[in-house]
């Protein structure tokens, strides 16, 4: 047992209680008497000990539960106008039974991200024109598969379209789960030359109120 | 026997309560703004920072500096440190120009932002052109600027340093025309612009789709910039029979034209670009400015999701002024730069190569990011390929989101 250093004491040694060598002169005074407080504690030591002990684990309990790594806020789901793309295609075939002075644009919807987006309503912003789309709003289109329309204009007054605008768009209501937003899509200079061109066509044997018939 | 084991229980739990607490906030490092270490890279920035204008160019410069923050405490290019060194051009063209020239002159510049008003542009573009060094532009809007003189016709890019993140007049005077024609319900315009570079192009796009719809321009004047008085002028309005005006300009001659323009009697809304797209709009306008109408580049912040931590993060930098119309832009400007930085940097052996300012420019052509502003790209002309607009109409003291558009042609 030699040479491993002091041995701890064992249950009911009392080691504690054994006076400290440095100061042997204290062995034979009187230790003092108790005050209040520590006659108190000698009293109820078992409740203060367990006492301290539920003050310990509730607060560093409570610490951890404030300091809990929370798990990432999912991202709030986008407006709908920031992921939806409307392009422009190219001129396109009129259905069936559309009215004369009627052509037609194809058009390419597409979500970029997030929930589905379903189109409300598309409008075009001049009097003298009416807008119908296939497939007839609402319809709802999801992300990753884009969504070709075709839409059909027709001429009811010429003297309320321009003829030559220059930046013409699309107003789209789109919906998502986030909002619903009226967006405007300027479709380019390809679709403002391609719907010049229509309104010049519909509208070249009568400029003064009527689409060409 | 049972006292100490009741004292062995509470220590254990005392200690492995303080050893979770330890290891539940280990992730709460202070970081650092400066990387601190390696090469530093400068980025040059060029705005108003004193003057009238000074509301947006410490906007710019302000955002820049969270940018190239944001990149050093990231460590987002391994070995580069980046910083912001600023110079104010005062809204003119020729201090412009000199800026450009101490930029050009210290080799650590790699970059350079700004500025905010296209006529200062003009000046420095072929500066920076001839060094090869990077420019990219958060508020330009001019056309010509990146699609030359005759960008009507026959676009032709002019200089292959300069980029912008801003879109261009070419839309945003069109887009407000065909608003005011078509949502507004306004067929008889009153144009005025302060002959400068930006305001003048944005009224002659304007003008130019307002009449094509059908609308009638029933008088133009030009104002002097440097004054204030523009009762003369509001008297013409008046008995023009105008039911709109678009003014070409910015805020600092807008506000005061607008309060003229009602004291006059002409009780109609004045419309303006992103120039007037600022607070301080109302602040020189007071209650005369309700009703008007601005259009700006890009959607509004809080539909963004991507602008939610720039705003978080510029308000816990601490700056004094607001990052301003240009905010979002200016940030996204830096990061492009810090890009391209990276780009060339990873494809040297993570060194800058010697003709880093070539390689540079060149790499700008080719980045892509998601921005605070939404995708961050350029297309053969340098111009955004984010091309989104918004008109706002001022209402109950701010500017109040009306009507946002997407140019996807």
């Amino acid at each position: 047992m030699s040479g491993v250093g002091p041995v701890e004491p064992g249950e009911g040694t009392r080691a504690w209680d054994t006076p400290e060598a440095s100061a042997p002169e204290a062995s034979s005074v009187p230790p003092p008497p108790p005050g209040p407080l520590a006659g108190l504690y000698a009293r109820h030591r078992r409740t203060v000990l367990a006492s301290t002990a539920a003050v310990v684990v509730l607060a560093g309990g409570g610490y951890l539960y404030a300091t809990r790594p929370e798990p990432p806020t999912p991202p709030a789901q986008p407006y709908p106008s920031q992921v939806v793309e409307v392009v422009y295609l190219g001129p396109g075939s009129l259905s069936a039974g559309a009215p004369s002075g009627s052509f037609g644009f194809e058009m390419e919807l597409v979500v970029e991200s997030g929930p589905p987006v379903t189109v409300e309503r598309m409008t075009q912003p001049y009097a003298g024109l009416a807008l119908t789309s296939d497939p007839r709003p609402p319809f709802r289109t999801e992300s990753g598969h884009p969504r070709k329309i075709v839409i059909t204009m027709s001429v009811t007054e010429c003297g309320k379209v321009p003829e030559n605008a220059g930046l013409p768009f699309l107003d789209v209501t789109l919906r998502n789960v986030r909002a619903i937003q009226v967006h405007s899509f300027i479709l380019g200079e390809r679709y403002a030359r391609d719907l010049s061109d229509a309104l010049q066509v519909a509208c070249s044997n009568d400029s003064a109120s009527s689409p060409k018939t | 026997m049972r006292q100490r084991s009741l004292i062995a229980i509470t220590a254990a739990l005392a200690a492995g309560a303080l050893t979770l607490t330890a290891c539940g906030s280990r992730d709460e490092g202070n970081g650092s703004s400066d990387a601190g270490s390696g090469t530093t890279v400068v980025i040059g920035v060029d705005a108003p920072l004193t003057g009238d204008l000074s509301a947006m160019g410490l906007g710019i410069k302000n955002s820049a500096d969270l940018a190239a923050k944001t990149a050093n405490k990231e460590k987002y290019v391994d070995g580069i440190t980046f910083k912001i060194e600023a110079l104010d051009d005062q809204a003119q063209p020729s201090s412009g120009q000199q800026n450009a020239v101490t930029f050009v002159a210290n080799k650590d510049v790699l970059g350079a932002v700004g500025p905010l008003n296209s006529s200062v542009a003009e000046s420095m573009q072929k500066v920076f052109d001839d060094a090869k060094l990077v420019q990219v532009s958060p508020a330009n809007t001019g056309p010509t600027l990146t699609q030359g003189a005759k960008w009507e016709t026959e676009k032709v890019r002019p200089y292959k340093s300069y980029f912008r993140t801003a879109t261009t007049d070419a839309i945003q005077g069109p887009f407000a025309a065909q608003y005011l024609y078509n949502d507004a319900k306004k067929k008889k315009v009153f144009v005025i612009d302060d002959k400068k570079t930006y305001g003048a192009g944005l009224a002659g796009t304007f003008t130019k789709e307002f009449e094509k719809l059908g609308g009638e321009v029933v008088g133009t004047e030009h104002i002097d910039p440097e004054t204030k008085d523009f009762s003369a002028v509001a008297t013409k309005v008046k008995s023009s029979g105008a039911d709109v005006v678009y003014y070409g300009g910015e805020y600092p001659q807008a506000g005061p034209l607008t309060k003229q323009i009602k004291a006059a009697g002409a009780n109609i809304p004045v419309a303006g670009g992103d120039g007037i797209n600022n607070p301080a709009y109302m602040d020189l306008g007071g209650s005369a400015s309700t009703g008007d109408f601005s259009t700006s580049v890009g959607a509004p912040v809080e539909e963004l999701p991507s602008a939610k931590d720039f705003v978080a993060n510029y308000e816990a930098a601490g700056y004094k002024e607001p990052y301003a119309a240009y905010g979002g832009y200016s940030y996204d400007s830096t990061w492009a730069i810090i890009e391209a930085v990276k780009k060339v940097v990873e494809d040297n052996d993570g060194k800058l190569p010697d003709d880093a300012r070539a390689q540079i420019t060149a790499a700008m052509q080719n980045v892509s990011f998601d921005g605070v502003t939404g995708k961050v790209s350029f297309d053969e002309y340098g111009d955004t390929t984010n091309k989104q607009l918004t008109v706002y109409k001022v209402e109950g003291g701010e500017w109040k989101a009306v009507k946002s558009g997407t140019y996807t042609g």
